[in-house]
């Protein structure tokens, strides 16, 4: 189980790695979105803001009316932020759960995909 | 449970459903229907065919509230069986779904060449203008273009209205004598129920709406809209096909045409009403196309995600975040199916596999939900099909039988001559099962090892794992 402390670790460093990362960026560019990331195992919320592809805030527990709702375990939550799980994966096996338009899950799994194209 | 800021509406569940369905074939598939019984009773084929697909939809539904999610179909057969299964069964079904994009563009190829005329020759026109719709459709995906909730809401309503509207003016104007229907040699149950069978087609698609619970507040929503769109379909059917059946002159019910609805328009409004019904198809298949490439090439970049295609299939176009890759396979294998509707002229050969196929999916997803509930008694369902494991048992045994049954019978043109015997189409179907049986059992272990070992190599990046 991961704790709060490592989310966000997790999370401070996926910020730099899609705001550094210009292709995303420019692909992302009208994307503007609100998303809550939940860990069922602990029951602790993120949000995560993201403005015009650019991801400028992170913070613990559920703020505001999401976008987007991202259900996982704390384990998952902290590779996928490190890149460390192919999410697309573990969606199509049912243990990542996301509320979303089918466009905006593809554009969350699609960041993964351009920092690290290899996971 | 939280709330998005979108969330979709129960109206946009039951148009996106009706509306998967509803497409230019089925204006042939419903003359068909009528021709394979009697047209006055092709009602009952078709109420018959509703209600069954209504147990499809409550057996879809409770399968949606145990996996709310887009992967789907997918997951049912993973979870009831085994990956390689879900990968099998799961491929096969949407690749040979892909196969009514010939009969449909066949028949919009007609209803085009009936509008502006025959400029080159026949083939070729037929040709271009079954490419112009699947090359614009595609475009309108590579550039990322979604049609708005709203706006699916309003034309899929208005399709649905006007046909209800059309086939209530005919039915009161020109009537429906039922008593020489009766005692026709055409009416047995075998000929209601072969009917039945291909009255499936009527239906096809209406499930592609699973996906679409991870966008609603409450999973039961999707459920409910595919059961309210399944009625609304049959209820719509039941009346267009008899009233399109009396619309229709003697000569044009043997003529073979691939028009039925045009010709019926004109009937009853002259060029206008012929007009009105152009419009319509038009609409009906573009949306249908548009939802199917949407859907299809999300799909295609899903399984490549997974490592289930090849990874060339994921790529993201830099500035629209479209899946150009998946949708470019999916174009060429639209048009190269065209090709083949085109120079074999099987469109019916298409329409009758899409029926079997669609029988053959609803007996996988009854099984699936017996299979489940005995591995996970105790998952939470918020929806869970009444009256223990009867509704999925009929639901095998009828839909396994009008199976057969297709394979069984043969088709005939209007004229009663023979197309072509249906168990070729048992036989290509099986091709098909048989090559994405090979490949679930071959190509995706290989491409999941190399993803192994690609990942193997990397190191994590995740402090204190290593």
């Amino acid at each position: 189980m991961a704790a709060t402390k490592d989310i966000m670790e997790a999370l401070a460093d996926y910020k730099e790695q899609c705001n550094n990362n210009q292709r995303l960026r420019r692909m992302q560019r009208d994307w503007s979105k609100l998303l809550h990331f939940v860990a069922k195992d602990t029951g602790d919320s993120f949000t995560m803001e993201v403005v015009k592809g650019e991801i400028i805030a992170n913070e613990e527990g559920a703020r505001g009316v999401p976008d987007i709702i991202v259900t996982a375990t704390s384990e998952d939550m902290c590779d996928m932020f490190w890149g460390d799980l192919n999410p697309a994966q573990k969606y199509l096996d049912g243990e990542i759960l996301v509320k979303a338009s089918p466009e905006d899950v593809q554009r969350i799994d699609a960041i993964t995909m351009i920092i690290w194209p290899e996971s | 449970m939280p709330t998005l800021k979108k969330v979709l509406k129960l109206r946009t569940v039951v148009s996106a459903s009706a509306g998967l369905a509803m497409a230019t074939s089925v204006y042939l598939a419903g003359l068909q229907i009528a021709l394979t019984v009697v047209g006055e009773l092709a009602w009952i084929s078709i109420l018959v065919a509703g209600a069954l697909c209504m147990l499809s939809a409550m057996c879809f539904s409770e399968l949606v509230s145990l996996y709310p999610t887009a992967a789907g179909i997918k997951l049912y057969i993973q979870h009831a069986f085994n990956e390689k299964a879900a990968v099998a069964i799961g491929m096969f079904y949407v690749i040979t779904g892909t196969a009514i994009v010939g009969a449909e563009g066949y028949l919009l190829s007609s209803v085009m060449i009936e509008t502006v005329g025959v400029r080159v020759s026949m083939m070729a026109d037929r040709f271009f203008w079954m490419s112009i719709f699947i090359l614009i459709v595609a475009y309108i995906n590579y550039r990322g273009v979604s049609i708005t909730g709203w706006v699916q809401d309003l034309l899929t309503y208005i399709m649905f209205a006007f046909l209800l509207t059309i086939s209530i003016y005919t039915l009161a104007t020109r009537g429906v004598d039922i008593g020489p229907a009766l005692h026709s040699p055409n009416f047995t149950l075998g000929k209601v129920l072969t009917a039945a069978g291909l009255g499936v087609f009527l239906f096809v698609g209406f499930e592609w709406v699973t996906p679409l619970a991870e966008e609603t507040e409450d999973y039961r929503m999707v459920g409910k809209g595919m059961m309210l769109a399944v009625l609304l379909l049959t209820i719509t059917y039941s009346l267009f096909v008899v009233a399109m059946y009396v619309g229709l002159t003697d000569q044009q019910l043997k003529s073979g045409t691939t028009i039925p609805h045009i010709l019926f328009g004109r009937n009853l409004f002259g060029p206008t009403g012929g007009v009105i019904f152009i419009f319509m198809s038009l609409l009906a298949s573009l949306t249908s196309f548009n939802s199917g490439v949407l859907n299809f090439s999300r799909f295609g970049y899903a399984m490549a995600r997974a490592n289930i295609l090849p990874r060339v299939f994921s790529k993201l176009h830099p500035d629209y975040a479209t899946p150009w890759v998946a949708i470019l396979g999916l174009t060429i294998f639209a048009l190269a199916l065209c090709a083949f509707t085109l120079f074999s002229g099987q469109f019916m050969f298409i329409i009758t596999m899409a029926a079997a196929l669609e029988c053959f999916i609803y007996v996988v997803v009854s099984i699936c939900v017996i299979r489940l509930r005995k591995k996970y008694p105790d998952q939470e369902r918020s929806y869970k099909v009444p009256f223990g494991k009867l509704i999925p048992v009929v639901n095998i045994v009828v839909f396994s039988g009008l199976m057969l049954g297709i394979f069984a019978d043969t088709t005939r043109d209007s004229l009663g001559k023979i197309m072509f015997k249906n168990y070729w189409v048992a036989v290509v179907m099986a091709v098909f099962a048989l090559v994405m049986t090979a490949y679930a059992f071959v190509v995706v272990p290989r491409l999941q090892q190399a993803a192994r070992q690609r990942a193997s190599q990397r190191k994590r990046r995740r402090p204190g794992q290593s």
